[in-house]
């Protein structure tokens, strides 16, 4: 499936603002002013200026929170962008309860208390955002998450992302059946995105700490439902240049 | 037993005949389709029935087409043809296999696959038929897991495969493909 921009234009204005560049700025950023996020219940929220506002909407790092306030603004990050920040781009530290500052392995251990599959999710999260993909929560679709080629304003998501595991840590229970496998892909169809699985292995080495991420291995697949009524023509196609009518398998 | 496959019009009609020629009723086909071995015949007839009045040429995988003037193997299905034309398609002379027969021994397996498809217009010969345009497997309890479909992708190499699920009468189709998202600047 091609990517849909939102408009005109909007896929040299991607072109011209990167992901990774505007990722990278926001990183320098919550070092330099040494944000500290406050972990609350399943999310983390942090009070930045208008700066740091700006950028996290820019790379789509959490939500703002509506407040009073008008010279700083609230923002609330999911698990998964919290950690990613904390752990991955080692620019924000999290304070818990008692007002100390939370190590990588305490954030880790009350975050799978919190979500039994979060070393999974976080596994796949991750590794789309390294390649600077945006994600994003993908919950209103019944996947968990969802893949933009940059920000939502621009373009349209093409992934609609399941976060699934195989090996010691079975705990994702999506797609055993087939009354799934067709439920997802036609609800995916539905709102024009393509299923991707991202299937990870622990390699047996637990959940135990974050450092085990790195021994996890990820594999992709998209699913897809094959129409034989439209994919009749001959893969060679007729001669007049159309794409209509060629096949992919 | 003799099987013609006439299209009427649009419509695909199956008219089985037995050892003697005596037409047999579609309740007796329904019958012997349902005492097959595993009682899995009928899913393999369903998809079969679909994708053949579409147009598709389905062969059973493994088994070589039948040549002329070869020693044709049982079980050899040399069932092709277009669904614009009204010629009565026959099975070779020397073939008394049925549509049956092709099932013949068939079981449903997640791991042995079903069938060679063929696109429509793809010119097929069955003297060369040529890499199938994909292999099909037809599914019976669950969806294949990630080793299953790696050790699928070992076997056929480049020729694709996919699965198909059928209940209640719906076939349908799921590709599995590897992909890797690109790395985004």
């Amino acid at each position: 499936m091609m990517p849909r921009w939102k408009g005109k234009g909007l896929q040299a204005k991607a072109n011209a603002d990167p992901m990774s560049k505007i990722v990278s700025q926001l990183q320098s950023s919550l070092i330099q002013f040494e944000t500290r996020g406050l972990l609350s219940s399943c999310s983390v929220l942090v009070e930045v200026d208008a700066e740091l506002a700006d950028l996290l909407n820019r790379s789509c790092f959490g939500r703002p929170r509506i407040t009073a306030q008008e010279d700083k603004q609230w923002f609330q990050l999911d698990m998964e962008e919290a950690f990613y920040l904390c752990f991955s781009l080692k620019c924000l530290k999290v304070i818990g309860e008692d007002g100390s500052i939370k190590s990588n392995e305490e954030l880790w251990d009350y975050f799978k208390s919190k979500k039994l599959v979060f070393p999974v999710s976080y596994k796949v999260y991750s590794h789309l955002r390294h390649k600077n993909w945006v994600v994003r929560s993908g919950l209103q679709y019944g996947v968990d998450f969802v893949a933009y080629r940059h920000h939502p304003a621009l373009v349209h998501s093409e992934y609609a992302v399941l976060a699934l595991s195989e090996g010691d840590n079975d705990l994702n229970g999506r797609l055993r059946v087939w009354s799934d496998v067709h439920c997802t892909v036609r609800l995916c169809g539905s709102v024009a995105k393509t299923l991707l699985t991202v299937i990870v292995n622990s390699n047996n080495q637990g959940a135990n700490s974050p450092s085990c991420l790195e021994h996890y291995t990820v594999e992709q697949r998209t699913i897809t439902r094959w129409n034989p009524e439209r994919s009749r023509e001959d893969q060679t196609g007729p001669k007049n240049g159309t794409k209509k009518g060629v096949t992919r398998f | 037993m003799a099987t013609h496959i006439a299209p009427l019009r649009k419509l695909w009609a199956l008219h089985v005949l037995d050892g003697n020629d005596i037409h047999l009723s579609l309740k007796e086909l329904y019958e012997k389709l349902s005492n097959g071995k595993s009682g899995c015949y009928w899913e393999l007839f369903e998809v079969y029935k679909h994708l053949r009045s579409l147009g598709y040429v389905v062969g059973r995988h493994g088994i070589p087409w039948s040549v002329k003037g070869q020693h044709i193997k049982s079980g050899t299905c040399s069932l092709e043809g277009s669904q614009e034309s009204n010629e009565m398609l026959e099975m070779e002379p020397k073939d008394e296999n049925s549509v049956i027969e092709l099932f013949n021994n068939m079981q449903i397996t997640d791991v042995s696959p079903a069938f060679n498809v063929y696109l429509p217009n793809s010119k097929f010969r069955k003297s060369s038929p040529g890499d199938p345009s994909f292999v099909l497997y037809i599914s019976r309890c669950s969806p294949p897991s990630r080793v299953e479909i790696e050790a699928l992708e070992r076997k056929h190499g480049a020729i694709p495969f996919k699965f198909c699920h059928v209940e209640n009468g719906r076939v349908s189709f799921f590709s599995f493909a590897k992909t890797e998202l690109p790395v985004l600047p």
